[in-house]
């Protein structure tokens, strides 16, 4: 593993603002000073009820608390926390004695615990992590909101994404009129004729994908059901990437079985499902990096994975990559021309062949999307079938 | 003479930047760039523009008005809040129309609002009449 990408997870949230509650008044005290050496905002309080208090009005991105409390217990504090913020986080304090206890509070969904008696070294871990979920849960709840306001307005965000190619075609055009037989005009016509022809062909296939999205979505386009061996398909699309990958200066690998791979389906969609998974793993991938494609039987279904060794998908946008027009973008990474719609396409006809796609992935180190399709045995394949049961090619 | 202008155009569009810009300083304004919202931000210290062409549509669906809004209201900008801001979107919607009656609206609304493709004349009558203000 890759261990000079620093997991995302493990990112805290600078001045984020804890709140400690323990009846130990020397526990307090040395909490607080651990942490807010480290740059959080703590608040300490002696008892349950205060600390609630607290959380109430001030909503923390963090609790620590004591398990075994006169009053509210540690418990109690716990369920009241996320019945206030359910993104809320909280870590208990437990006593070693009492570490079963910790996993009942795991299970009440404590994010973790600090056994006493604990080094300043090992609260801040514990902190920084907890902070990093903290993190995750506030991101992920972003992202879908999002999807909950593009959904509600779907159709202007549609037009948008057609209409835009077309308005700076159109505005390239008007700046080139008025400009018409000044030196700008003369430096600029070639490469801007040039970066349109890039907009009109991107739209064109934006306009594809949509239709070929709306088409899958009534099944029109896998109604055809022809047995074929993925095998040809597989070694197709591979032969069909080499040049992009070669561009992007990326090695393709494809390991297939010696037995057939018979599937039912349209070859048509067959290519769009693999084509769209291999060339997103070419596009995000880095120079040098590499792409495998193999293919092998496992419990009656043919299974397909594409790994790539790009970036990764961060964890906050794994749930999302299969919407529609959902693109990953990050801080400075450049984010690969494309209409947002290959995803979702792919997973669409997966599901019209009695499939699935599912996905795993690190960041910085890469993603595995494998594809499952029930297995249509060919004749004198079945005996086959059971030797080759999960065996990689 | 009146001093050269600087215009900060914050748009994720390439195409648009580049066409934009080539007619901003055909017409003899300054112009600076930024791809994201966050960017934009970050350019406005440094360009210190005149006037601000923001897109609505970036990253998100409605990251411009963001934008927007800590322009004109977060104590960090303060120094640009007087800064015109004039927006643009491809769909013509104008903030009126997505936030009706809403109180969000006198936080974010603009100097003026384009839908794209920008009409050049308008565009150049509106920079000259905005900027003669400030």
């Amino acid at each position: 593993m890759n261990r000079s990408v620093r997991p995302r997870d493990d990112e805290a949230i600078p001045g984020a603002r804890v709140v400690v509650i323990d009846d130990d008044y020397a526990m307090r005290l040395s909490c607080r000073q651990i942490l807010a050496k480290s740059g959080y905002v703590v608040e300490v309080f002696e008892d349950g009820a205060k600390g609630l208090e607290a959380v109430l009005a001030q909503r923390p991105d963090l609790v620590v608390v004591d398990l075994k409390m006169p009053g509210i217990s540690g418990m109690d504090v716990i369920d009241r926390v996320h019945a206030i913020d359910p993104d809320m986080v909280v870590v208990v304090i437990t006593g070693y004695p009492t570490i079963g206890s910790a996993v009942d509070a795991i299970k009440a969904g404590a994010y973790d615990f600090l056994p006493k008696p604990f080094t300043p070294d090992e609260l801040r871990l514990v902190v920084g992590r907890a902070l990093g979920r903290r993190r995750l849960l506030l991101e992920s709840h972003r992202l879908e909101l999002e999807r909950e306001l593009l959904k509600r307005r779907f159709v202007t965000f549609v037009s948008h994404q057609l209409k835009s190619p077309l308005t700076a075609i159109r505005q390239y055009m008007d700046v080139l009129i008025r400009l018409e037989g000044t030196p700008e005009a003369e430096t600029q016509r070639a490469e801007w004729l040039e970066r349109s022809r890039r907009r009109c062909d991107l739209m064109v296939r934006l306009i594809e994908d949509w239709l070929t999205l709306s088409r899958a979505e009534c099944s029109e386009l896998v109604r055809r059901r022809e047995p074929l061996d993925l095998r040809e398909a597989l070694t197709e699309i591979v032969l069909a990437c080499e040049d992009v990958a070669e561009k992007q200066e990326v090695t393709l690998d494809l390991a297939l079985p010696e037995r057939e791979l018979v599937v039912a389906g349209d070859e048509g969609c067959v290519g769009v499902l693999f084509s769209n998974l291999v060339e997103n793993a070419i596009a995000y991938n880095r120079p040098g990096g590499k792409v495998s494609v193999a293919a092998r039987v496992e419990r009656g279904e043919v299974c397909v994975s594409v790994t790539d060794t790009g970036r990764g998908i961060p964890e906050e946008c794994r749930g999302l990559i299969f919407d529609e027009f959902f693109r990953v973008k990050e801080e400075g990474e450049p984010t690969p021309a494309g209409t947002g719609l290959g995803l979702p396409i792919s997973r669409r006809i997966a599901t019209e062949m009695g499939g699935r796609i599912d996905v795993e992935s690190e960041v910085g180190v890469g993603s595995t999307f494998t594809v499952r399709l029930p297995l249509i045995p060919s004749e004198g394949a079945d005996q086959e079938m059971h030797e080759s049961q999960g065996a990689l090619a | 003479m009146s001093p050269q202008r600087t215009i900060l155009i914050i748009d994720d569009d390439d195409d648009f930047q580049a066409s934009m810009r080539a007619f901003l300083e055909s017409q003899g304004y300054r112009v600076a760039q930024a791809r994201s919202g966050r960017e934009g931000l970050e350019k406005l210290k440094q360009a210190e523009p005149d006037a601000i062409l923001l897109d609505i549509m970036m990253e998100s669906v409605s990251e411009g008005y963001g934008i927007a809004f800590a322009v004109k209201h977060q104590p960090e900008y303060q120094a640009y809040q007087d800064v015109p801001i004039i927006m643009l979107s491809s769909i013509k919607e104008s903030p009126d129309e997505r936030f009706p009656r809403s109180e969000e609206l006198d936080l974010i609304r603009p100097d003026r609002y384009f839908s794209k493709p920008v009409n050049l004349d308008l565009l150049l009558e509106t920079l000259s009449r905005t900027l003669q203000r400030v």
